[in-house]
């Protein structure tokens, strides 16, 4: 799963959003330092859509534009939850190994 | 407000795919103008005359069209868009002409029964003709159900829709086993046969199609199309036959091969320039057309002791033959499957 797709998928979990919400959401949940353009935002959506991970919840007016949201499938959920796991695991081997480098290289 | 903006933004997104535009422009339009409009009306004002695209979002939607051109992860999904797209407009086709058939029933019914009382009284004429003992209120419940079930479909009821159609065929599938078993039928009955295989079972079968992932098909054109065919189609051949002129009128499997070959027609000249999204509306007439074209072939074996009728019958076929070829090469297009994803591509996505 690629980074933006988990950001995307993790601005979802709480609920359904909209793609200016999504977008949103993701510079917020990382610290600013994933924005999303609407082109890179609607690649990913796509193919979640078509992998079967989020769909459209509803349309509501908004200035006269129709605004989609989108939510988590239930598919899209346990995606979600394997991957959080996953990265935590690899985040807890990685910060293990950086420790035993680094006590390695200070003795 | 956003005019100008919308305007540009829309420009930058012609680089992407019809079938992706089709699907995902309103939805990208509305996310990108959400990104720059305030809600203020002086300031959206100087915003949508002065501000574009940066060139990072324009970057983006450039590596979105590269990715799409030369297939990603949705590639599965898009192999049978244009089919499926196709499919649902095509039954939607369907279920409007039933609806209007439909429309149609109830103000002949409610003619016949003197309820519209600024009408004079119905010619006997058009007093229905069906076998059986069948109470007028269950015609009157299925010509209601059509309707109900076409707008159901345009307002994305899919599940009931699709509930309510499968019910609302099986007096007619009754009416037919009935005719058939008490000889009702002078001579062959393909041609009531074909009617509902046609125009009933194989459109109700085919609203699997429709599912929440779909695109929604416009609500209003659709909606309006009902009263619009009502009043275009069924009035004026309402009124001739109410005159006494039916002998003029085709019969109904001639009538939609007609109406399938003028919307050919009109629809030819976007088919021909293969403009945006052509292609999908090609193949929509193309399934139209085996439609009526089947149930044309078919509905023949009723005329076979009149001679004339045969000759008018194959004329309409090859009326309809000439005007869906005109759409044919664009329909051919839409229909063609785009490559699979590699294997390693999908793998890496």
């Amino acid at each position: 799963m690629t980074g933006q797709a988990f950001f995307v998928l993790t601005a979802l979990a709480d609920g359904p959003r909209h793609g200016y919400g999504i977008v949103g959401e993701v510079a917020e949940l990382s610290g600013g330092r994933v924005k999303l353009k609407i082109g890179s935002l609607y690649g990913v959506l796509e193919r979640l859509t078509a992998e079967g991970l989020i769909e459209p919840d509803r349309e509501e007016a908004h200035d006269g534009r129709l605004r989609r949201y989108y939510r988590l499938t239930r598919d899209g959920r346990g995606a979600l939850a394997e991957e959080a796991e996953l990265r935590a695991v690899t985040a807890r081997v990685v910060r293990a190994r950086l420790r035993l480098t680094g006590s390695g290289a200070a003795g | 407000m956003s005019g100008n903006l919308e305007w540009r933004y829309r420009r930058v997104l012609r680089l992407l795919p019809d079938w992706y535009r089709e699907r995902w422009e309103e939805d990208m339009v509305a996310a990108f103008l959400d990104s720059w409009l305030t809600g203020d009306p002086e300031a959206d004002a100087y915003i949508s005359k002065a501000a574009g695209p940066s060139s990072a979002e324009i970057a983006s939607v450039a590596s979105l069209a590269a990715r799409l051109y030369l297939g990603g992860a949705g590639a599965l999904l898009r192999r049978n868009f244009g089919w499926s797209q196709a499919t649902r407009r095509a039954v939607l086709a369907v279920m409007l002409v039933n609806a209007v058939r439909g429309l149609d029933g109830l103000v002949v019914t409610a003619w016949s029964r003197h309820l519209l009382g600024w009408l004079p009284a119905s010619p006997a004429s058009m007093a229905s003709s069906s076998p059986g003992p069948w109470a007028p209120v269950v015609w009157y419940l299925v010509d209601y159900a059509l309707i109900v079930v076409f707008v159901l479909l345009v307002l994305r009821y899919y599940r009931t829709a699709q509930v309510l159609a499968a019910v609302a065929i099986v007096p007619d599938l009754a009416r037919l086993l009935y005719g058939e078993f008490i000889g009702a039928f002078q001579g062959p009955s393909l041609g009531p046969w074909a009617f509902w295989v046609l125009l009933f079972l194989v459109p109700v079968l085919a609203m699997t199609a429709f599912h929440r992932n779909a695109p929604p098909a416009p609500r209003w054109p659709w909606l309006l199309a009902l009263p619009a065919n009502y009043l275009l189609v069924a009035v004026p051949l309402l009124a001739v036959q109410a005159t006494g002129n039916s002998a003029w009128l085709p019969d109904f499997s001639g009538l939609y091969c007609l109406l399938v070959s003028l919307a050919c027609v009109a629809h030819a000249p976007r088919a021909r320039s293969q403009s945006a999204g052509s292609g999908v509306w090609s193949l929509t007439l193309a399934l139209l057309a085996a439609d009526a074209g089947a149930y044309r072939i078919f509905s023949i074996a009723d005329y076979l002791h009149d001679p004339h009728l045969i000759t008018v019958s194959l004329a309409e076929l090859l009326i309809l033959v000439a005007a869906v070829a005109l759409v044919v090469p664009d329909a051919a297009r839409a229909a063609t499957p785009e490559p699979p994803p590699h294997p390693h591509t999908m793998a890496s996505q």
